[in-house]
């Protein structure tokens, strides 16, 4: 089980996989609703694992991605996009993202997806 | 003509027998005493080990073999060649994308694509994948990258295992637009026009899909029980969902407020 910090733009997503999370015995370590607020979080909370919304205001995904392995190599990122990003998921996966989770969510793939990432 | 042992379903019973394939026909021999041209076929479905074949001459006859993978693989293949369906030849990628990721190692094949009553199939010499239109999520005419140039595709997205998978298919850019607009007339009992659903039923649908439950759903969405129930009658209404369990909320009876009554008592006592 992981101490989680969830990132999307959007309270419905973020509320949608804390509940995912909470019943698969995650804790959540905390919340960001843009890149910069992503990276912050990152540097105070210092969590297991970081969900990452792509498509998100002020700085993207990748974009937190980036700032995120700059402070921390070993950061596990699993992104989570929509159908026909394959791009952006290349992209990410080649910036150091461990694994993708794809909209809408299904819990017992964001579950299986972060057990994976977890023990990786 | 060649036989190979198959079952068919004959008055509700499989029945084995020796199938005959020929070049332009399928014949059951008795009991079932059926003979199939191929140009007569005009659908083919595929579970699992089952093929279903549908020909209609004077009348719609529906057949259903079980037989080994390789048995089905010949039949598929010299049923699809030649059926009475929407065929063309073409490069495809299927599956090209699974769950919004391409898939490593996947390869345009030159084959056909054969678009029949439920479904469409893609045939090449060493493979036959069927999408059941049933599936079809979404068909698009877009823009692939083919050997580093931008070149026009038909996209067809579909439910697997409930992931979405996508496929591709390729050819000269006047057939794909006649290809894109057979594949939407086909699917179009699928199209979601008229399907107005407001944020907060999106938000339901959502939460479904992702394995929530009606109370997790009304807490998440703070909604009372009874607008989450207007709002299942909505999407079942328009088909998008369907009822898999009932639950029930209960009062206790004055017989079963004495009973707890009694069992807390004798717990304290």
């Amino acid at each position: 089980m992981g101490k989680i910090l969830i990132v999307d733009d959007t309270l419905f997503m973020r509320t949608l996989l804390k509940n995912i999370l909470f019943s698969g015995g995650h804790t959540i370590a905390g919340e960001a609703g843009d890149g910069e607020e992503a990276i912050a979080k990152y540097k105070e909370l210092k969590p297991d694992l970081v969900t990452m919304d792509v498509v998100m205001p002020k700085m993207n995904g990748i974009e937190a991605l980036k700032g995120i392995k700059a402070l921390d190599p070993a950061a596990r990122v699993v992104m989570c996009t929509a159908v026909g990003q394959e791009q952006m998921v290349k992209l990410a996966i080649k910036t150091g993202a461990k694994g993708y989770i794809v909209k809408p969510f299904q819990a017992p793939k964001v579950l299986e997806e972060v057990k994976n990432v977890l023990a990786s | 003509m060649k036989e190979v042992p198959a079952k068919v379903e004959h008055n509700n019973t499989w029945v084995v027998i020796k199938l005959g394939i020929g070049e332009d026909r399928i014949v059951l021999p008795a009991p079932v005493n059926k003979e199939i041209l191929f140009k007569t076929v005009v659908d083919v479905a595929e579970r699992k080990n089952i093929l279903i074949v549908t020909a209609k001459a004077e009348s719609e006859v529906v057949v259903k073999i079980l037989s080994v993978e390789k048995v089905l693989q010949i039949l598929k293949k010299m049923i699809l060649g030649t059926c009475n369906a929407y065929r063309l030849m073409a490069y495809f990628m299927s599956p090209a994308i699974r769950g919004g990721v391409m898939i490593t190692g996947a390869q345009w094949e030159k084959g056909s694509v054969v678009v029949v009553h439920t479904g469409i199939w893609f045939v090449s010499a060493t493979k036959q994948v069927c999408v059941p239109v049933s599936d079809v999520a979404a068909i698009e005419l877009t823009k692939r990258e083919v050997q580093g140039k931008p070149t026009d595709v038909v996209r067809i997205d579909h439910l697997e295992s409930g992931e979405v998978v996508s496929s591709l298919v390729l050819c000269p850019l006047s057939t794909l637009q006649v290809l894109f607009n057979f594949l939407k007339d086909t699917t179009k009992g699928m199209d979601m026009k008229g399907t107005e659903l407001d944020s907060v039923d999106q938000q339901v649908a959502m939460l479904i899909y992702s394995g929530m439950d009606s109370h997790a759903i009304e807490n998440m969405l703070n909604i009372p029980h009874k607008q989450l129930d207007a709002i299942y009658d909505k999407i079942l209404k328009l088909g998008l969902a369907e009822v898999v369990t009932i639950r029930r909320e209960v009062q206790l009876t004055a017989k079963g407020v004495r009973y707890i009554s009694d069992a807390t008592k004798a717990q304290t006592n």
